[in-house]
């Protein structure tokens, strides 16, 4: 029997669960197949099937999801509401499979996570060894072993990002959706950017622990947006390391547009708030990066 | 002395009028630059169309474009409508199965979709003028070529230069770019009427099944440059109809000869006089500005008030 | 928020000693003050709520109370307050909502906070009055939505509401509320109206701050009654307090082959609204937001979806505090127009 084919988006959760899927998957005898990056065609396709107000990034992941048509037996689109009541995630989480369910034809593979209303992850994830058709218990194995492997990658990351902290350069800390910066169209020339001007960028989403979540209750007490608050409790834990902060955001979120104005308000760190349109041309960014890199080296002397 | 039934169609940049005949058939049509006063420009509209048709009685007037109100207030129209239904109404009386209707004017563009006359979508951008008539003549200013010309140059190219379009402000500065650069003007222009064509599909067109029949009217559609990106885009031949920017003005006339009114039409409106005031009112912190409109001296309406108390 | 100003001031005079402030209408002012001091591109409403609550410190309020939840309106009052305190503003803002949950000990500590005689009882008793005077309210708003259309007297419905929410305001017990009520309902049944057994029925769906706030979607409720439309409109406050829990579970069901999940806000219920709208005969629907509403963004493809399988025309307008309002009633004509040829068309049809 062939294997079953599985499309991954090279988008949005990709950049949170990349580690976890291709284990869990694999181990259950499934073929992935991977979007290529992020190019100008992709969000080319993006835009022809997104609806105009939708954010860069969701339009960048409905172009990638477009990519996969007709290339795999099922396309994998996950429903991730929250991990808590106040661990939730952006509307667009909520609502992105039956977003995508609704603009394409394909079939879909997807698992929810709800833990306010008992939905875990293992749960979500056994649901979906069954509906791959695999057995329970092969499921649960194959889910915590993926988890163990995901753990110790995370760690690993987590080492080499923390060895930045102690370079001589000056020290930026980058508050940015992995799935923003770490996506080649509007993450790649930014950091090629500092890498120029010889800055070491630290990737707050790597330095994430068990622990940051607390951190964040200290700069905002009622925030409710997991991803947000992991990354805001990384300032307040490493402030002391850091030079400057980079706000990597893109056009138009929901929550960055509120917590990143609120950070910029409270915290006496330097700081470059940095938000990627369709239009953003490079030139304009490197002029910013570039003046606020030298206002940056003034005041660390 | 025949009967006739006229259309105006008050647009941004130019006013349009038409005289129908009984069977809906075009007696006569002008076509000048609004040049920012819509109630001057409807005058001289009138003038003009008075010296061409001495023998022609008026039975029914309507208005349409962004004036509409206004003018329809100053003639007395007999019938004031928006001007998606107007292009509707003007493109089946000549093309009864049309499906799809394209327009780029001045200010704004539409798209409509029909099936058996009736309208079943439609969609209108007014937020941004890229991609416009207005932005294409104020391009052709900066490139120093007259806009009747700019047609004919696109299709001499035959490497459209890529430009971006989804806003004028950036496809302004991409398009000096260029040419600083040092692209062919005729592919830069070429490259201008792709990315109108593109920018329309993108925005007004998004989401819109666009089938055959498809007519392409508005003061745009005059640009072969642009029908031909049509053409090419759309995989298919648009229609342009010689009196494709008199669309709106006919289908008006239309509906104006549908109400049948009995009584003969006084045009002497040129020789009354017709004034707007504004004003911004003070009762509140809404600071509303009031328009209040005067036919010979009398005040006849008021517009602007949110609060409904003021006039 | 629209008239929803009385109920919210009622409640807190009788169960707290402060002197209550309350809200201004939204005039233009409102919008630029809040306009000037928002980020960029939050939703409109965080806009709104901002310049009203400046407008209420100018007139001496240091206390601000704001509910809301269910998609970022939750998170609004923390940054609204570091921008009222970097404004010089010395305030203090509650959001009895946090994510998306209301919890019945954080608000009555809230309550002590702002007043410590803050009496539970006195909470109960003025809360449920406060209840029944809201869901009165929506019952009275739904039939005038259905017939100020086609009033004969112009403006006669408005009169009699203002009337009615005056005396709503100096009520204190249950039975003098009922009273009124029933009266006031008596009251608008004898409204002359000359409505046709067939007319245009649109029903509005859409982001619940826009679609309450009549000055946020340019009056569009009185516009349409100009055209002689009659509306139905299900978001109201008795929807967001009493019903949302229950309905929703029943949307989810009966829209299951379009949707699987719950999409923030009230986009799913949109979509329920929405299929039921189609299935019910109405001849249109209009969905309205303000501007970056992400929930609703989410739900567009799938109204559109929805409407198409049961060709029922929909129109999405997006407001902004810029949106042109020569554009807007330009589509809402055109809109209208176009049920209106389909109705004849229909009738057409089944002529021959």
């Amino acid at each position: 029997m062939d294997k079953i084919k599985i499309g991954i988006p090279r988008a949005l959760h990709y950049y949170y669960y990349k580690d976890l899927w291709k284990t869990f998957l694999e181990e259950l005898g499934c073929t992935i197949i991977i979007s290529p990056e992020t190019t100008n065609e992709t969000l080319e396709r993006g835009k022809k099937i997104a609806n105009d107000e939708m954010c860069l990034s969701l339009k960048i992941y409905l172009g990638h999801v477009s990519y996969l048509e007709s290339r795999c037996d099922y396309i994998l689109v996950p429903r991730i509401d929250n991990y808590g009541t106040y661990e939730q995630t952006c509307t667009n989480f909520l609502g992105l499979f039956d977003i995508v369910s609704n603009l394409f034809t394909n079939k879909l593979l997807t698992y929810n996570i709800d833990e306010a209303h008992h939905q875990t992850e293992q749960n979500a994830f056994i649901k979906l060894g069954l509906a791959l058709g695999k057995g329970k218990e092969q499921s649960i194995l194959a889910y915590q072993n993926s988890k163990q492997k995901e753990e110790k990658q995370r760690k690993q990351k987590r080492k080499n990002e923390m060895k930045k902290l102690e370079s001589n350069n000056p020290k930026l800390l980058i508050i940015s959706h992995p799935y923003n910066l770490e996506d080649p169209y509007i993450g790649k020339t930014i950091k090629e950017i500092l890498k120029n001007l010889q800055v070491e960028y630290i990737n707050g989403e790597y330095l994430i622990d068990h622990k940051t979540i607390q951190n964040s209750t200290k700069l905002s007490p009622n925030l409710y947006w997991k991803y947000n608050k992991e990354l805001i409790g990384t300032i307040e834990e490493w402030k002391q390391k850091i030079d400057g902060i980079l706000f990597l955001t893109t056009f138009p979120c929901g929550p960055d547009s509120l917590v990143n104005e609120l950070m910029i308000r409270k915290i006496k760190i330097p700081h470059l708030n940095l938000i990627i349109d369709e239009e953003s041309g490079s030139a304009g960014i490197e002029t910013r990066l570039e003046s606020f890199i030298d206002i940056l080296g003034q005041t660390t002397k | 002395m025949k009967k006739g039934y006229l259309g105006i169609d008050i647009g941004s940049i130019s006013t349009k009028g038409v005289i129908l005949d009984e069977n809906n058939q075009i007696l006569e049509s002008s076509y000048i630059w609004t040049e920012g006063n819509p109630i001057e420009a409807v005058k001289r509209l009138l003038k003009e169309l008075q010296n061409k048709t001495k023998d022609i009685t008026i039975y029914g007037i309507g208005t349409t474009g962004s004036a509409r109100k206004l003018i329809g207030l100053m003639v007395d129209a007999d019938v004031v409508k928006n001007e998606i239904t107007a292009h509707a109404i003007g493109t089946t009386q000549f093309y009864k199965n049309a499906r799809t209707i394209l327009e780029i004017g001045g200010q704004d563009s539409k798209i409509i979709l029909l099936k058996d006359g009736i309208i079943t979508d439609y969609a209108m951008n007014t937020l941004c003028a890229a991609g416009t008539g207005s932005f294409l003549s104020s391009q052709s200013k900066r490139l120093g070529v007259e806009i009747e010309d700019f047609g004919t140059l696109a299709l001499k190219s035959k490497n459209p230069v890529k430009i971006a379009a989804r806003c004028t402000v950036f496809a302004e500065s991409d398009l000096i770019h260029k040419a600083q650069v040092g692209y062919q003007k005729e592919d830069i222009i070429a490259g201008l009427c792709r990315s109108v064509v593109l920018n329309y599909l993108n925005n007004v067109g998004k989401g819109k099944k666009i089938e055959e029949p498809i007519v392409f009217q508005g003061g745009v559609s005059k640009n072969k440059g642009v029908v031909k990106y049509f053409n090419e885009i759309l995989k298919t031949e648009v229609i342009v109809d010689p009196n494709s920017h008199l669309m709106g003005a006919i289908g008006i006339a239309i509906m104006a000869h549908q109400k049948q009114s009995k009584t003969p039409k006084n045009l002497k409106i040129l020789d009354i006089s017709f004034e707007t005031k504004g004003r911004e009112c003070e009762g509140c912190s809404n600071h509303c500005e009031i328009l209040r409109i005067y036919k010979d001296h009398k005040f006849i309406e008021s517009w602007g008030s949110k609060c409904g108390k003021v006039s | 928020m629209g008239d929803y100003a009385v109920p919210a001031h009622f409640l807190l005079s009788h169960i707290v000693r402060n002197k209550i402030i309350k809200p201004k209408p939204i005039t233009t002012k409102t919008i630029e003050i809040g306009t000037k001091y928002s980020p960029e591109f939050v939703c409109t409403p965080f806009k709104y709520t901002l310049g009203t609550m400046i407008e209420g410190i100018e007139e001496g309020a240091n206390i601000l109370i704001q509910a809301g939840g269910g998609c970022r309106y939750g998170y609004y009052a923390e940054l609204q307050e570091q921008i009222l305190k970097d404004l010089g503003y010395n305030v203090k803002l509650y959001n009895l909502v946090t994510a998306g949950t209301t919890d019945i000990k954080r608000i009555y500590k809230i309550m002590k906070e702002i007043d410590p005689k803050f009496s539970i009882l006195k909470g109960i008793y003025y809360g449920s009055i406060t209840k029944k005077m809201i869901q009165y309210m929506d019952h009275i708003d739904h039939y005038i939505r259905a017939n100020i259309g086609f009033e004969i007297e112009k403006g006669s419905f408005q009169k009699l509401k203002w009337q009615m929410l005056k005396d709503f305001e100096n009520v204190k017990t249950h039975t003098k509320l009922r009273r009124l009520y029933k009266k006031y309902k008596k009251e608008f049944q004898k409204i002359k109206t000359n409505k046709p057994n067939k007319t245009i029925k649109i029903g509005i769906i859409g982001e619940l701050y826009t679609i309450m706030e009549p000055y946020s979607n340019y009056e569009l409720e009185r516009t349409l009654a100009s055209m002689n439309i009659e509306i139905k409109r299900y978001t109201d406050v008795s929807y967001l307090l009493f019903q949302k829990h229950k309905k929703i579970k029943q949307y989810l069901k009966n829209t299951s082959e379009y949707i699987t999940y719950q999409m923030g806000a009230d986009a799913a219920d949109n979509i329920g609204r929405a299929k039921e709208l189609c299935i019910e005969g109405y001849d249109g629907i209009i969905h309205i937001k303000s501007s970056f509403c992400t929930p609703e963004i989410g739900a567009m493809p799938v109204l559109t979806k929805v409407c198409a399988d049961y060709q029922v025309p929909i129109i999405f307008f997006s407001f902004d505090i810029n949106t042109s309002e020569v554009g807007i009633q330009t589509r809402l004509e055109a809109f209208y127009d176009m049920l209106e040829m389909r109705k004849k068309n229909e009738k057409r049809i089944s002529r021959n």
